[in-house]
Parts: structure tokens; sequence; C-alpha cells
């Protein structure tokens, strides 16, 4: 099979961006992705664009709008959409035109502006319309559901759990502030992450993701393209997969999470991974919440059901211990949604190059997640040198 | 290129109208695969098309996700284009990560706001929103452009109107069949001068699902008694957003999808060498205006010569095309479902003798912006 590699990426100052439009800001995040492959963009032979649901930002069928500003001119495009998922799954898709032989350079690339419309009620209108949407108070109160049935199921001891998610919330923000493209660059406490209003018990202020205006553009390509254009810096494709599950709520286990638990499985299986705290150097795990990114290391095999938190107070998950999680400060701290997941793929890639602005001590191996629809998708892309 | 669509299940109008999504998903779903005689483990990925927008749901493969077949499967969604859910399936088989891919495209137009309001809020707020453009009203610029600079006249789009509306006859899952002459298009109302209302498209709600296998897989799972579809070319291509950097009647996108796919099937005569078209006719000119880009020979001369009526050497649109049946999103996956039922010699009532070589083309956007072309061949 083809091998492909991430050549380049480019992402903008995410955060409140009242000074750019949509096309604006997409075309800040392509410009760079060129720059840093060194290409031009008539080297691109095709290119993927996603963004959560097209009410988000208000306009229908966004990838049209952002054709030119993407360097879209009359190449082949298309739009891919898994909501939060979206990035991996743009990633993917960039993959798969690759490694189908028909490109040889696609740049994938996501975006959001989240500051044009309402993110909580355009969330709230991907559940089921005659039984679900009632329930739905947007994102937090679905999370809150995953994180009390997760204590109930393993009888985690809450104080513990909720010092980890604390110390989760730290270090993320901590980490945010070496990324200078972050959104929420602010110095915390456990204390202030433990006395932040409560949103959705037990999830509190400190624990949750912004909103963010933003996007990222990742370049993949084939190896035939790299040994031509002498590329010398790049970060290969190990291993992909994806996977989805239930849409109703009553049907799903979230804390026995097949599709996460499945996609993880299968990713490692083609990267050849079997002990994945062992051999992976960094994982940029989607993390909009605190608690989902603890289950989240279980999940991926990181460690025993139930035991997350031992992870987290132990320091394994920091820089200096076993698998740094989410150096670049994660979802957590920057939240474009559609480019979100991309920027996993594109943190991932850097640590691997040597370039991330948060540096782990040479990285071979790097982890990217990202997760979408309402706890149903997970994808992840596993990189290396 | 060794991919081939082994199946086709298209569910009409009719058969979608009193369902839910998701119930029209599963039946058009499960209806294909007992005709192929497997089981959804034998389904190694899924690409969906639909729209949020175009379902009233957001991430609306999420709530279809378990009745497309989908449930642990490595499945996405494509928006916009339903052809490109096409490409997309093509190159994750071609990759050889997966064996066979099902690939369905979803829209009901009865359950969601009028179709114009939601290509009229595709328009960017700041420049075109404003002066109102949508499908209907970017189509009447292009079409007046048309008459202008080919010497079209309205009477050669009401010819595609009758023709296409008769074609339909012949197609069980079509949803407007009509007997109508060309004075009936001509005294009917305009919508937005100089299209009339016979020539816009017949919205309706429509699942359309195909599943499409490597060479090895068909041996396996169809036991030989299936002849495929084989894809020969693909190609797809976009062209600038604003109506004004675009020349509305000679699309770049489009000769670019066009070449790509005609380079990739080895086709140096495509006029000669395509057997039948399905051409997006959303409205009535477009069906000449992409004929002229695709084949490169004049859409005027070509129906008024009769080369592209049912019994001409280039039938388009045998299926009656969107004029006829047009679920929104899903109409370009219909599209290579009816190019694919033509190669299959499957088509029914509506096939087309000697289809060897058959062609898809969908466009997606205000006055056509993203094209895709399909060549499948016996």
């Amino acid at each position: 099979m083809r091998r492909v590699a991430v050549i380049g990426i480019g992402q903008t100052k995410h955060g409140k961006r009242n000074d750019v439009n949509y096309p604006e800001l997409v075309y800040e995040a392509v410009k760079r992705a060129l720059e840093h492959a060194d290409i031009t963009i008539g080297d691109v032979d095709a290119i993927v664009t996603g963004s959560m649901p097209a009410p988000m930002e208000g306009t229908n069928d966004p990838q049209l709008w952002l054709t030119d500003a993407l360097g879209g001119y009359l190449k082949p495009l298309m739009r891919i959409a898994t909501c939060g998922s979206t990035g991996i799954s743009l990633a993917h898709s960039a993959y798969y035109h690759v490694a189908s032989g028909l490109f040889d350079v696609v740049m994938a690339a996501g975006m959001e502006k989240m500051y044009e419309n309402d993110p909580q009620g355009t969330m709230t209108t991907v559940a089921e319309p005659f039984y679900q949407r009632i329930f739905t108070a947007g994102a937090p109160g679905i999370f809150a559901q995953q994180c009390n049935a997760y204590i109930h199921r393993y009888d985690i001891p809450k104080e513990k759990l909720r010092e980890a998610a604390a110390e989760v919330s730290v270090r993320n923000h901590l980490d945010a502030l070496e990324n200078p493209y972050a959104h929420i660059r602010v110095k915390i406490t456990v204390e202030d992450v433990l006395s932040s209003p409560v949103i959705s018990y037990p999830v509190r202020f400190l624990d949750l993701c912004p909103i963010s205006d933003g996007s990222c553009a990742v370049i993949f390509a084939s190896e035939d393209f790299v040994r031509k254009a002498k590329i010398d810096r790049v970060a290969w494709v190990r291993g992909l997969s994806y996977a989805g599950d239930e849409h109703n709520f009553g049907d799903k286990d979230l804390v026995n999470w097949e599709s996460a638990i499945k996609a993880a499985r299968e990713t490692y299986r083609m990267a050849g991974i079997e002990n994945p705290i062992k051999e992976i150097d960094v994982a940029e795990i989607y993390n909009p919440f605190t608690y989902q990114e603890i289950l989240y290391y279980e999940l991926f095999g990181f460690c025993k059901p139930g035991e997350g938190y031992k992870l987290v107070l132990e320091g394994a998950v920091t820089k200096d211990g076993e698998i740094a999680c989410d150096p670049s400060g994660g979802v957590l701290c920057t939240n474009p949604i559609g480019a979100s997941g991309l920027i996993r793929v594109a943190e991932a890639a850097l640590q691997i190059m040597g370039e991330a602005s948060n540096q782990v001590d040479s990285c071979e191996t790097a982890l990217a997640h990202a997760m979408g629809g309402v706890n149903q998708f997970n994808g992840l892309m596993i990189l290396g040198r | 290129m060794d991919v081939g669509i082994v199946g086709v299940q298209i569910s009409s109008h009719n058969e979608v109208f009193g369902k839910t999504v998701r119930d029209a998903i599963y039946e058009c779903t499960r209806g294909l695969l007992q005709k192929l005689g497997i089981d959804k483990n034998d389904v190694d990925t899924v690409v969906t098309a639909s729209s949020d927008y175009y379902q009233g749901i957001s991430c609306s493969n999420s709530y279809y996700f378990e009745a497309a077949a989908s449930y642990l499967k490595d499945a996405t969604k494509v928006e916009g284009n339903s052809i490109h859910a096409f490409m997309y399936a093509l190159m994750r088989v071609l990759s050889g990560h997966f064996g066979t891919a099902l690939v369905l495209s979803v829209t009901k137009a009865s359950e969601i706001p009028q179709i114009s309001e939601l290509t009229y809020i595709s328009s960017d707020p700041f420049y075109q929103r404003p002066v109102g453009i949508c499908d209907v009203t970017a189509a009447a610029l292009q079409a007046t452009k048309y008459i202008k600079e080919k010497r079209a006249k309205e009477e050669d789009f009401a010819e595609v109107c009758v023709k296409n509306l008769k074609n339909a006859f012949y197609n069980e899952k079509a949803y407007r069949k009509m007997l109508i002459k060309v004075e009936d298009v001509l005294n009917s109302p305009y919508v937005a001068t100089p299209i009339r209302e016979y020539e816009c498209p017949a919205h309706c709600d429509g699942v359309v699902a195909l599943l499409i296998a490597r060479r090895e897989r068909i041996k396996e799972i169809c036991n030989g008694y299936i002849e495929p579809a084989w894809v020969a070319g693909a190609g797809w291509g976009s062209d600038p957003y604003f109506l004004g950097d675009r020349d509305l009647i000679k699309s770049g996108g489009l000769r670019k999808a066009s070449e790509m796919a005609f380079k990739m099937a080895k086709i140096e005569n495509p006029v000669k060498e395509v057997d039948v078209a399905e051409i997006s006719d959303t409205f009535a000119h477009q069906e000449l205006l992409w004929f002229e880009n695709i084949f490169s020979e004049s859409g005027v001369d070509a129906i008024r010569s009769g080369l592209t009526t049912i019994d001409g050497d280039l039938p388009a649109n045998p299926s009656g095309g969107s004029l006829a049946t047009n679920p929104p999103m899903a109409a370009g996956l219909l599209r290579v479902a009816e190019a694919a039922l033509q190669v299959m010699n499957a088509a029914g009532a509506h096939q087309v003798a000697d289809a060897e070589v058959a062609l898809a083309h969908q466009t997606y956007g205000n006055a056509g912006q993203h094209h895709a072309v399909v060549v499948l061949r016996r």
C-alpha cells in the first residue's frame, strides 16, 4: 500500500476573530500550510474541507463560498462533515485521496467561525427530533451524563476523580501558554478549577472547552512526491481507523465506549502498536471536557478501566511522564470545532517533525484523535518518523 | 481500474415519502443487500451523502448511522455533490484498505423548506445574498447568457423538458412524468426569466444506494453471476464561488473533471465513444450547457438534431433526469446509479440498447460550481 506523509501544516491564531470574515480566516491557515510545506498552491492536486453543520455559521454549503480561499480554483474539492470528528475525517479523507493513487498532494482544511451564530443551539439540532432533542441542552449536558455514568460504573472515588480532572485542566491550560496559536491562554490552579461554577454537574466551567474561531490546514503527500521534492522532514501515517456507534441515548454505553475502543484497536493494529503507553510518545486526544480525556486513557488502553485518574495523579500523562497528553493545550483551550480534530493531527505531526511549540523530547510516535456527534464517532491516526 | 458497481437500489418518492429518513434508508439498504444476497458484514466501509440543512438534522449521518449498515464501521459523510461520496468510496477501495464500499445518499424534499430558500442561504451574506442569488436566479442569469452567446432559443430548453418528462414514463422510479409539447412549456409562467416552471427541477424524496467492490471481492460475494459496471474514469473540479468571477457558460471546473475522467477511461472521442449520458439537468438549459462542456460539441445542435433523444446516438437522461426526479442532494448519486443500470443492462423500460459506456455527471452550487463526472464501462 502506498505510503503517505504529512509534509506541512498551518493554523490561524484561534480565538474571537472579528478581524476577518470566514474566507479570510481560512486563507490564513492555507497560506501558512503551503509555506510550511514549501510548496505552492499549484502543487496541490486536490482539496478536502469540512466544518460543523452549516447552521453554525448560518451559510449553507460553506465549501462553495470557501472554494477560492482554499485555493480550490479548478481543483477537485469535496466537503466532509462528521460533526466534532470532522477534523480527523478530513485527515483520513486526504490520506485516502493519496493512498488511492489518484493524487500525490492533497490538502485537508478544517474551519469554524463560532462567534457568527448560536453554537449550543446548532449542536442541539444534532439530536433526533422526536424523542431526544427535548432533553438536549447542548454539549455540557451530554458530557455530564457520560461522566456520571463513568463514576458509577467503576465506583470511582469522586474526590480523586475531581482532583484528577482539575489537574488535567491545569496541565492543558499551562501547556496552552506555550502555544502561540491557542485561544485560552490563562494561568490557573487546581483550586480555581474546583471552585469554578458548575455548568452541568459534575462538570465545572474550567472543565470545559471554549468556543473559538479558527482554521487549520494539513498537507498530505505520497512517498513519490516526498522523494522527488526532496522533503526531509515529514510525519508518516502509520495507522488510522474510525468507528461510529448508536445515535439514540438509551442505546449507548458511553463508558465501555465501543467505537472508541474499536477505532483505537484497529489503528494500533495497522501501526504495529501493542503497548500504547510505552510505544506512543505524544497523544493529542480530543478533550473538550477534562473527565472525557481521562476516560479516553482507558479506552485507548493506556491503563485499566476505572484507573484513568491514577495516571493523572501519578504524573504519567505529562511531558515528563510516560505519555505526553495534549501538549498543545488540546481542545480544552482551543475549539474551532471543524478544525479541532485536524489541529490534533497537525500538532501530532509537528511533534514528529520536532517543530512543536511545546516540543516533547524525541517524539517518534504520535497519536491524534477526534470525537464527533453526540458521543457517537471516534477516529484516530498515528504518525511516526 | 479494477473496481465495479455490483448493485444499485433506488427508492422512489412514493417509497420514501411516508417514512422517516431512518426507515427509508434502512429499507433501501436492506433491499440492496438482499438483492445481492449478502449481509452487512460484507460491507467494509460506508460513505453517505446528505446535507444537514436539507434534512433539518445537524450531523445528518449521525441520525441514520445504524440504518445505513454503519454500526461500528469506518463510515463517513460527504456534504454537497453526492457524486463526491462515490468518488471517496472509490478512493477508499482503490487504496487497498477496503474491499467493498456502500455508497448512499438521501434527501426528503417534502420535509424541508423550499429548496430555493436553502440555496439562497448558500449565498454569502455580504454580496450575493442581498442581491437575491439562489439556485433559480443564478440559473436564470446563466440561461440568459447562454441564449445570447450560443444563440439558443427558449424552444431548445422546452425540448429538453418534453424529452425528459416523456423519458420518465419509462422509469418506474421517476417522480414527474408528463406528456407535454413545447407550447405547453412556453405558455407556462416564468419563474425567473427566461426560466419557466417546467424547466425547474422536480424536487422530491429519494434514497439511492449502491455497492462498489474490488474485482477479487466481486468474485467472492457475487458468485460470478453479476456483471458489474466497471468504473473506467472519475474526475471532479471546481469553479470560483462568485458569479462575477466565473464564465457562466464555459465551466473550467467541468472541463477539468471531464478531462480527468476521460483520460483515466482512455476515451479520446467522447461523443463517439460514450453510449449514454446522465447529465445534471437541474434546470433544462443546463442539460445543453453541461453537454457542451463535457463533450465539446454544441448542446443546442445536440437537442435540435435529436442526438440526445432516447433514439439518438447519445441519449441524455433516459431516466428523465432531475427535471423528472430531483431529491436535491441525492440527485448526483442517482445519476451514477442510472448510468450503472444502463451498463448492467438493468434499466428496464428505459434501457438504451448496447450501452457499453455510460457517463454520469452532477453539478452542485448556484449556476453549477462544483462538478463531478464518472465513466462506467461494461
